[in-house]
């Protein structure tokens, strides 16, 4: 029963990590090569909190808010560059991110922090809440997909300088989908240092931010059920088979250039083909 | 002194980041693409080296083979990687690129194993005395001289060839050169087969350096090449080669400065953010 | 009364290159302006000063009386200016009738929080639909950019154009790339638009449409201003012909 829960406490997780992201990323059209930084600032912050005595429940807002706070720096200077420096930019983040880290004893330095606190409410607890807070999230990107902030983050995706064409507020919409995503991260980053209870700067690299690109690449950008799928799918994958965990860099490493090669869209763009070749054949 | 001893380090750290980068950025003016994958072939012209070298006894031999060989596959990689995703957006083969690394990094891992190769005999250790009491391993000396001689080369060539020429032509202006018949596909397999070769010499040359080649070597060097090319304003070689300089010396007399605040390897990350926040097309950026 | 555009002694220099060089020129209410100019006149910079794309080294734009000159684009937009594209750039994840949906639906995303909260498109997809109808694009109002040629994506942009309920209309050479029947269909729906509330200015190479629909012109060339004034006087200057004859020079 535990392995169980451990697997499904992981998945959920990594589906709300992925989830934010795919704010940034899939709507707003905004790459980041460095999300797992916030994951870091979120992990790093409720553990700081905790292991100073705070219940788990209540470090969950500040680390949030926290990666938040960073992430609308980012995001601010993500407004300076575009596309490819873009992408570059947020790399370097991420190594930023690592590399302070690092030489910070206050956050464990290289040997990072172990012996994090169990929650009081134990592993079903735990579930339950990353459960909880993943499935609010993606709610909360469904709701945000279907309204009007959508409709706008859709046309900067597509075409940011068009979009300001047309009255669009490109840096304040970019920003908000910064916030929210990198918030999205810290609170997944507060759950994963609570579930695994030992962290160090590299937990929070390029490959982790690899790796939750690839959640939504392969889910297909902006696609909010494809990221679901993906992410559980990568997640629990490794976690079955031990054979998949071996290979896991090499398989993600083939599966993201597979999908880019053949299907870009990812797996909603490889349903919506099917959809539409069997309404077109019946 | 210290500051010259910096200084040499610098300048030896600046030239492998120069070859390694000058690819890169050769990729990304004709095409578009963050060849992220382009460490890979660095890592692979480190193996070649060391095979090579334990083989048969003879470092030039394993250099050229090496070249040719990471040449080759380079100009493989444009063909079955790239060329099919030319017509999407660059974020595809961004990540394609990604992926693609990725996977060769653990190719090397499965193949030749987690811990690595070594020279059995490494040549070049003697030692040189310059300037006061520094001393430099001949094999250091040999990267700036690499460098140096391979970039004239090259620069030489792309004023005085017809094929150079021609190249510089489709690396600044794809469409018109076309307009003019040059053939950009031949232009392109020359771009990666050179840019390739350099990287895979800077791959020997690191793992001499090292006398180690390990999976993961490519990784480091080459997010520091991404940042490099940024810095130097996407496609621009003069910026390019100023830019990577610049890094192997402010790396150098930065960790001794802030090593106690910002890891090595994140000071070319904090150099390009702050660079990017003032000038937003780097450092010299194209017109 | 202060002039609907009025843009006064523009210069814009990008290195060592004076772009444009003491552009002036006005548009009044419920009129109809043609820019023209031989190739490397500098029309494009111009009208990025105008949009706000380019800031002017010298000189200022003023939109209704006020000087926008440092403006930010997205302000100029919100504050009755609207631009229809050279190069057409429909918005190629959304049908046409959610691309002008989108610019009707405008004053909801000057906050991105309000815009979050508002889900209802309906009545700006049916205004969308009677502006489609307005440049006879009612048939396709479902169809993506991409299944529909460039004539249709030319009016796209104006009718985009439109639904931002602009005072000024810049059209930037909708002519291009049409053959002469669609043009000329094209340059009959331009005459159409200016009216009480709305001023066009047109940037056209197409000498023959643009004269015959625009009652005044604005000729540039080499950067500075060469003529101004109604197209008969305009047209029939030496200078305006010999600018025209010399291009390609």
């Amino acid at each position: 029963m535990i392995y169980e829960m451990v697997v499904v406490t992981n998945m959920a997780i990594a589906i709300l990590f992925a989830l934010s992201l795919n704010v940034i990323t899939g709507f707003c059209g905004q790459v980041s090569l460095g999300h797992a930084a916030f994951l870091g600032i979120g992990a790093y912050t409720s553990t700081l909190l905790t292991k100073s005595g705070l219940p788990l429940t209540a470090a969950l807002v500040p680390a949030a808010l926290m990666a938040g706070t960073v992430g609308f720096f980012v995001g601010l200077a993500a407004l300076r560059v575009r596309h490819d420096f873009l992408a570059i930019t947020t790399m370097g983040v991420g190594f930023l991110f690592v590399g302070i880290v690092r030489k910070q004893d206050a956050l464990g330095g290289e040997i990072g922090i172990a012996g994090i606190p169990a929650p009081d409410f134990g592993r079903p607890g735990l579930l339950v809440l990353s459960i909880v807070c993943a499935v609010a999230f993606g709610a909360f990107t469904v709701m945000l997909k279907r309204s009007w902030a959508g409709f706008a983050f859709n046309a900067i995706a597509d075409d940011e300088d068009t979009a300001r064409l047309l009255g669009i507020d490109v840096p304040k919409f970019k920003l908000w989908a910064f916030v929210i995503g990198t918030a999205g991260a810290g609170l997944a980053g507060a759950l994963y240092a609570h579930q695994i209870r030992y962290i160090g700067p590299d937990s929070f690299g390029f490959v982790e931010s690899i790796t939750v690109l690839a959640m939504v690449i392969v889910g297909g950008i902006g696609s909010i059920w494809g990221v679901v799928v993906a992410a559980a799918l990568l997640s629990a994958l490794p976690q079955w088979f031990q054979f998949v965990e071996n290979y896991k860099l090499l398989l993600y490493g083939l599966l993201l250039f597979t999908t880019m090669r053949f299907a870009p869209g990812g797996l909603a763009s490889i349903v919506d083909r099917f959809k539409n070749r069997s309404a077109r054949g019946s | 002194m210290l500051a010259l001893d910096l200084l040499i380090q610098g300048l030896v750290q600046g030239s492998i980041y120069a070859l390694i980068a000058l690819g890169l950025t050769l990729v990304y003016g004709l095409l578009r693409i963050l060849h992220v994958a382009h460490a890979a072939l660095f890592t692979l012209g480190g193996y070649l080296g060391v095979l090579v070298t334990n083989a048969t006894g003879s470092f030039l031999l394993a250099i050229l083979v090496a070249m040719v060989t990471v040449g080759v596959t380079g100009m493989a990689v444009y063909r079955f990687a790239y060329r099919p995703l030319l017509g999407r957006s660059p974020l595809v083969a961004l990540i394609a690129s990604i992926g693609l690394f990725i996977a060769s990094e653990e190719l090397f891992r499965i193949v030749f194993g987690a811990y690595g190769l070594s020279y059995v005999d490494p040549p070049l250790q003697q030692r040189v005395q310059l300037f006061g009491d520094i001393s430099l391993s001949v094999a250091r000396i040999m990267v700036v001289v690499l460098a140096v001689v391979l970039l004239t080369v090259l620069g030489w060539l792309s004023v005085a060839t017809r094929t150079g020429v021609a190249w510089r032509a489709s690396v600044s202006d794809p469409p018109i050169a076309q307009a003019f018949g040059i053939d950009i596909e031949r232009v392109r397999y020359l771009n990666f087969f050179v840019g390739s070769a350099l990287a895979g010499a800077a791959g020997v040359m690191v793992a001499l350096l090292n006398n180690l080649v390990e999976p993961t070597m490519g990784a480091v060097p080459s997010y520091k090449a991404l940042a490099i090319i940024v810095l130097g304003g996407l496609g621009s070689v003069r910026g390019t080669l100023v830019a990577a300089l610049s890094l192997g010396i402010i790396e150098a007399f930065g960790t001794i400065y802030i090593g106690n605040y910002l890891d090595r390897d994140a000071i070319a990350f904090a150099f390009l953010i702050v660079v990017l926040m003032i000038r937003p097309h780097g450092l010299l950026a194209r017109g | 009364m202060s002039q609907r555009l009025s843009v006064q002694d523009i210069g814009v220099r990008f290195g060592g290159v004076q772009a444009v060089d003491g552009a002036r020129f006005e548009v009044g209410d419920n009129e109809l302006l043609g820019v023209i100019g031989p190739n490397g006149a500098g029309k494009t910079t111009l009208l990025r000063v105008i949009t706000g794309v380019v800031t002017p080294s010298e000189g200022s734009v003023a939109l209704d009386g006020a000087d926008v000159t440092n403006w930010p684009t997205a302000k100029r937009i919100q504050n009755g200016l609207a631009l229809a594209q050279q190069i057409v750039a429909p918005l190629r994840a959304l049908t046409l009738i959610d691309n002008v949906a989108l610019a009707v639906g405008h004053k909801h995303l000057m906050s991105p929080i309000k815009a979050a909260l508002r889900f209802d498109r309906a009545p700006e997809r049916e205004r969308a639909l009677d502006l489609l109808g307005q440049v006879g694009l009612s048939e396709v109002s479902d169809k993506w950019p991409e299944e529909l040629p460039l004539g249709y994506l030319k009016r796209l942009e104006v009718a985009r154009a439109l639904a931002l309920e602009p005072r000024l209309l810049l059209l930037d050479e909708p002519l291009a790339g049409l053959n002469q029947a669609e043009a000329h269909a094209m340059a009959n729906l331009i005459a159409s638009l200016p009216g009480p509330g709305l001023s066009v200015v047109l940037i056209e190479h197409n000498l023959g449409e643009v004269t015959r629909i625009c009652p005044r012109l604005y000729v540039q060339n080499n950067g500075r201003p060469l003529a101004f004034g109604p197209t008969a006087e305009v047209m029939a200057r030496a200078d305006v012909r010999a600018a025209y004859l010399g291009a390609g020079k």
